[in-house]
């Protein structure tokens, strides 16, 4: 079964009828936002059932969308926190892709600005490689960007999409090797992002994001994972009820290849390796449970199909 | 408003010139520069690496009085203060509390100000002088040129003096010649070096 993701928008009334019809047709609510009298649903539903709902929730004014990047969690890596780079532009780049579905963080590096002084550490190497994409922010000179760039990528594993000044051919010419995606023209700026020319250029950084995480989809497919992320999420947020205790706005975030469990490692590391997902195959059968270096939560990779011979 | 007479940007790279030009403007209008500044220049090369700023002020002549920004109105043995913007509260409290003493002077709420038994007139009270803008445009200066900057180049060396001002930062040590470039940029101006 193939899950495909979409983003419910409706009215508040018979919303949970909604919510039931996801999980009966076999789907997983990622996220649910009530906003006013609107409610957001983030979900995952298998694809040969998106018309039906489509088709379904038309009688309660509801509206079903493609989001592909629901189920993903981004790294907005900025050079710093700093005035220069915030918030304008890593804030509104990061806000747009939340709007979108996905869940997006913010790295800033702590010596991150300059051009030979710029340096990438260990921590802030391993939270990006937590991550599903990374979506570089660099500035307006391109002889910065060649000379910085190779120290900021030194160690980085998850696909890389680039954002600086120059024109797109220029980032191309100056990035060895290439990246995965290039959005030129869009380096520092100290205004917010409102004109139409400006909202097309976050649009184009979106494009790229979701050509670069379809690409990885494909790639994940060929070797398809054990078990879906949103169903361990499920199975999580069923066996584990500390988990409905914890404030974040998600307490399990849900990543192409895994999932980040918002609690602390060492009182529920073991407990979530022993749950069951289905005849005798415990999570730590299929998936590595890690401390994440992101506070203490708690990371799972979900491994594939050629590493443990299973598919749950 | 007085306009800048002179705002040039200089790069090598000719679409990072276009971008700091825009970041210069959005920043002196942010922080309200852009009628303080007459002229400014400013050179940025990333290959040294080096920015340099070189501007000429107006002339800020105006002090803001009380009488500016409040309304003063004398009603029966007291003056109500009515306050337009809460901008200079502070330092109008500050000078009253001094002249008259804290216990004549009442704020009763973040735009009404009461002074009861007090003998100075309504004219002298408008008068009073609670802030001068040309102390703190020093600062607001140098904060804003340090945002224009680019990030990395914490190294630097300012001057503000006679109405003109100029500033250098790199992430690296300053170039020897750097005095000569400053006053190149000065009389590209049409201006000499202070």
């Amino acid at each position: 079964m193939i899950l495909v993701p979409v983003t419910y928008r409706g009215g508040i009334y018979r919303h949970g009828e909604v919510m039931d019809l996801i999980e009966d047709i076999g789907g997983y609510i990622v996220q649910k936002h009530i906003i006013a009298q609107e409610v957001v649903l983030q979900c995952f539903v298998p694809q040969a059932d998106v018309e039906f709902l489509r088709n379904t929730v038309k009688p309660i004014s509801g509206e079903v969308t493609d989001s592909p990047l629901v189920g993903t969690e981004i790294a907005i890596v900025s050079m710093s926190l700093e005035i220069h780079h915030l918030p304008h532009p890593s804030c509104d780049i990061a806000e747009y892709v939340r709007r979108l579905g996905a869940k997006s963080n913010m790295v800033s590096l702590a010596r991150g600005p300059g051009k030979r002084i710029s340096q990438l550490n260990d921590e802030e190497r391993d939270v990006i490689n937590e991550h599903d994409i990374a979506v570089y922010l660099l500035g307006n000179f391109e002889k910065c960007i060649q000379q910085k760039l190779p120290n900021l990528r030194r160690g980085i594993e998850v696909p890389i999409v680039l954002c600086g000044g120059p024109d797109k051919e220029n980032l191309q010419r100056i990035t060895d090797p290439p990246v995965d995606g290039y959005v030129g023209n869009v380096g520092r700026f100290m205004h917010r992002t409102k004109e139409s020319e400006e909202l097309t250029k976050l649009d184009e950084i979106i494009s790229e994001v979701t050509r670069v995480l379809d690409a990885r989809r494909v790639a994940i497919a060929k070797d398809p994972l054990s078990v879906s992320p949103a169903r361990l999420m499920d199975l999580i947020r069923e066996k584990v009820p500390a988990i409905l205790d914890v404030t974040s706005p998600t307490p399990l975030t849900v990543q192409m290849q895994g999932l980040r469990v918002k609690l602390p490692y060492d009182p529920y590391a073991t407990e979530i390796r022993k749950i069951e997902i289905e005849d005798g195959v415990t999570i730590e059968d299929i998936a590595r449970v890690n401390p994440s270096r992101m506070r203490d939560y708690i990371l799972l990779q979900i491994l594939p199909f050629s590493e443990t011979n299973v598919v749950v | 408003m007085q306009a800048i007479e002179y705002f040039e940007v200089e790069c090598p790279e000719t679409l990072g010139g276009e971008y700091y030009k825009q970041i210069t403007n959005d920043v002196l209008l942010d922080h309200n520069l852009l009628r303080v500044i007459r002229k400014i220049h400013v050179y940025v090369d990333p290959n040294v690496p080096i920015f340099i700023a070189v501007g000429m002020l107006h002339r800020i002549t105006t002090l803001v009085k009380v009488g500016d920004f409040c309304n003063v109105n004398p009603l029966e043995g007291k003056i109500t203060l009515v306050l337009s913007n809460e901008t200079y509260l502070a330092p109008m409290l500050k000078i009253f509390w001094q002249k008259f003493g804290q216990d004549r002077v009442e704020q009763a709420d973040r735009f009404t100000v009461i002074l009861r038994g007090i003998s100075a007139g309504v004219k002298e009270i408008e008068e009073i002088v609670v802030a001068d803008p040309s102390e703190s445009v020093y600062k607001d200066l140098i904060y804003a040129l340090k945002c224009i900057a680019p990030e990395g180049f914490r190294i630097r060396r300012e001057k503000y003096g006679g109405g003109r001002f100029y500033f250098v930062s790199s992430e690296d040590t300053l170039p020897d010649e750097v005095d000569g470039h400053i006053t190149k940029l000065f009389s590209k101006m049409g201006e000499a070096f202070p």
